[in-house]
């Protein structure tokens, strides 16, 4: 056994449930336990971010938190310490669904006896231990394996650089005039060189992916920008094929919650894969249209007149390192691993991908991407059957350097760590933190609706700002954070009237409020 | 006119070769470093424009280069161009605070690394046609 006293937080609003717990520690032996008895979850995320608490025993009906938001919040605020969960006999099925959320183990109230809490504990805390050490053993190994791919893939570019320098030192008469021949087989090596290059790029993107270190922003974009821009950059390559790359973006469409990085990069990989599978004359097409029996999808579709997939390998080839072995095709065509990052970036933004084909006609890749909706993101939080609250707030948080600006880079940084901070603050069944708005003025902007009333606003704010100062503090930027919100109160009750127009109603006020919030900020720079 | 300097350090010996090479092609003066110490011997027998710096470098990486760049006055103000195999999403944010001028993965396409050579030279107007 351990010498030093187990640290024990009690979590739990109720004196009498309280008592009868310490009245059970205090026949323990003197020493093997100290217990400290918490009210309120808000207190109990202060204590335990200073650490030192070896095991959480919490109670799921705190005033101030929500059933299994309480363990979350628990679990957030201190990663590395079991929690055990106490319950009420009618409530084991949501006690059980603590442990999904990352509880140990759940204690019935009433029922425990004497001799058992200390073996709960012990053996709760025993499970921890060695569940934490083959997450580490895991970790290592998934660490192990990234920096053999990120250092192989570094040494395979330097003999790739310098084959590229002469290869183009050749072809560009530096070295003497070629033949019409030996012209034509330097660009035969300029081109491999090319291929070898995108598939060492493509090796450190699945890294990433396996890794979870995939960073995805999503914000109000357009995807006609992403396809413009994808048509411009392969128009060339599709030319020098005889290829015609079109895109086709009728009137005016809605705007979707993606990152712009990653659609353009979803777009290169299918276009660059169209215009590849694509013989002489064909044609590649980008279309978008809005899916009829899910309105709130928007759908890309890349169509190409070339070789076609069978139907057998239309699941296949979205799998890694999957490969169509067809002789009709012509000679490599890469690692395989394009549409499967392309499958990551698509389902981790929301939407599917799928191909329909016919052999010898050409093949459709469509993607969906969630179009933006305030109505939609609210009609999520409405699921409840009562209103969750008499007033919604619109909060406004915004980062500022001490100097009033911030640059790029630090804005990329800590637009990524404070959206992942907000989104740890909110509470998923009240709270939508929203996808970035606008962009530019001085300072990173972020805006949250939360289904709460002033006093609710201030506690979430303050826990956004705490929050907020220890990260600043970890990382000694000096930045400053502001938030301010306003109420829209007087809500319809619920009534009858269906839950489509409640949400309908609610986004056009809160769209109000962000537009009047925006020309403000406008007046006031 | 006079050609401007600049001063090549990669420790690959083919690469340095195959840069030197197209930035002749294109009327610039030359000269080599392969690994940190000589880099800053090199500049400073040569006063070069521009560095065209590799980040893995014996004897020191090309962040320590840089460092020891800026505490010489007489090379803190030569403009810096970083031309790497590293990673661009862990090593660009870092090259570029340490006061690189642009970070380059290798391979680099030349009509680009030409691009951004005469925009840190400040040339506004191409000395040739890329070649």
């Amino acid at each position: 056994m351990r010498e030093k006293p187990l640290q024990i937080l009690l979590v739990e609003d109720n004196a009498g449930d309280a008592r009868l717990l310490r009245e059970m520690f205090s026949k323990e032996k003197p020493g093997s336990f100290e217990l400290t008895h918490l009210l309120r979850m808000s207190e109990a995320v202060i204590h335990l971010a200073k650490g030192g608490v070896d095991i959480i025993l919490l109670d799921m009906g705190l005033p101030d938190g929500h059933g299994l938001d309480t363990v979350r919040r628990a679990h957030a605020a201190a990663p590395g310490v079991p929690i055990i969960v106490l319950t009420g006999l009618d409530d084991e099925a949501l006690a059980a669904e603590a442990m999904k959320e990352g509880a140990q183990d759940y204690l019935i109230k009433g029922q425990i006896e004497n001799r058992a809490l200390p073996r709960a504990l012990r053996h709760a805390i025993e499970r921890h231990r060695m569940q934490t050490e083959t997450d580490l053993i895991r970790t290592d190994q998934m660490r192990f394996k990234d920096e053999f791919l990120s250092h192989v893939s570094h040494e395979l570019r330097s003999p790739l650089t310098a084959i590229y320098q002469f290869v183009t030192i050749l072809l560009d008469k530096l070295a003497g005039e070629l033949n019409r021949e030996q012209h034509e087989y330097l660009e035969i090596v300029l081109r491999n060189v090319k291929q070898l290059q995108s598939m060492i790029n493509d090796l450190l993107e699945v890294t990433r992916v396996q890794a979870g270190k995939l960073m995805i922003e999503p914000q109000c974009t357009s995807v006609s920008d992403a396809i413009v821009y994808t048509v411009n950059t392969l128009q060339g390559a599709a030319a020098a094929k005889g290829i015609s790359l079109s895109s086709n973006l009728e009137g005016c469409l809605p705007l979707v919650c993606a990152d712009p990085t990653r659609v353009r990069q979803i777009l290169i990989i299918l276009v660059d894969n169209a215009v590849k599978f694509t013989p002489a004359n064909g044609a590649v097409k980008v279309q978008v249209r809005i899916l009829d029996e899910e309105p709130n999808l928007l759908v890309v579709e890349v169509s190409d007149s070339g070789c076609g997939i069978s139907s057998d390998m239309t699941e296949r080839i979205f799998e890694r390192l999957y490969q169509v072995t067809d002789q009709g095709l012509a000679g490599r065509r890469g690692l395989g691993l394009g549409l499967y990052i392309c499958k990551e970036l698509v389902t981790r933004q929301g939407g599917q991908i799928w191909v329909t084909s016919l052999p010898q006609k050409g093949s459709v890749f469509s993607f969906t991407l969630p179009i933006f909706s305030l109505a939609h993101l609210i009609s999520t939080l409405l699921k409840n059957e009562e209103w969750p609250a008499k007033s919604v707030a619109l909060v406004t948080v915004e980062i500022r350097s001490p100097d009033g600006w911030l640059s790029k880079e630090a804005r990329e940084e800590w637009s990524r760590e404070t959206r992942s901070l907000l989104e740890r603050c909110v509470l998923p069944d009240l709270d939508v933190v929203l996808p970035k708005m606008e962009s530019g003025g001085p300072g990173e902007l972020f805006q949250l609706v939360a289904f709460a009333d002033e006093k609710g606003v201030r506690v979430l704010t303050k826990r956004i700002r705490e929050q907020f100062e220890r990260l600043n503090h970890s990382k000694q930027s000096g930045l400053t954070l502001s938030t301010s919100h306003r109420l829209l109160e007087a809500f319809p009750t619920r009534g009858n009237t269906p839950m489509n127009d409640l949400a309908t109603e609610m986004a056009a006020r809160i769209e109000d409020l962000i537009k009047s919030e925006s020309l403000e900020r406008t007046v006031h720079e | 006119m006079n050609n401007k300097k600049i001063l090549i350090v990669d420790d690959d010996p083919d690469v340095r070769q195959g840069i030197n090479i197209r930035l002749r092609a294109n009327h610039y003066d030359t000269f080599f470093a392969a690994d940190a110490l000589s880099s800053v011997v090199e500049a400073r027998k040569h006063e070069p424009d521009l560095i065209i710096l590799d980040l893995g470098l014996p004897g020191g990486d090309g962040f320590v280069v840089m460092e020891r760049f800026k505490l010489i006055p007489s090379l803190a103000v030569i403009p810096i161009i970083v031309v790497s195999a590293r990673d661009v999403r862990t090593n660009q944010e870092r090259a570029l605070k340490a006061g690189a001028k642009a970070f380059l993965q290798k391979p680099v396409d030349n009509a680009e690394l030409l691009a951004v050579i005469r925009q840190a030279l400040g040339e506004t107007e191409p000395s040739e046609t890329v070649r």
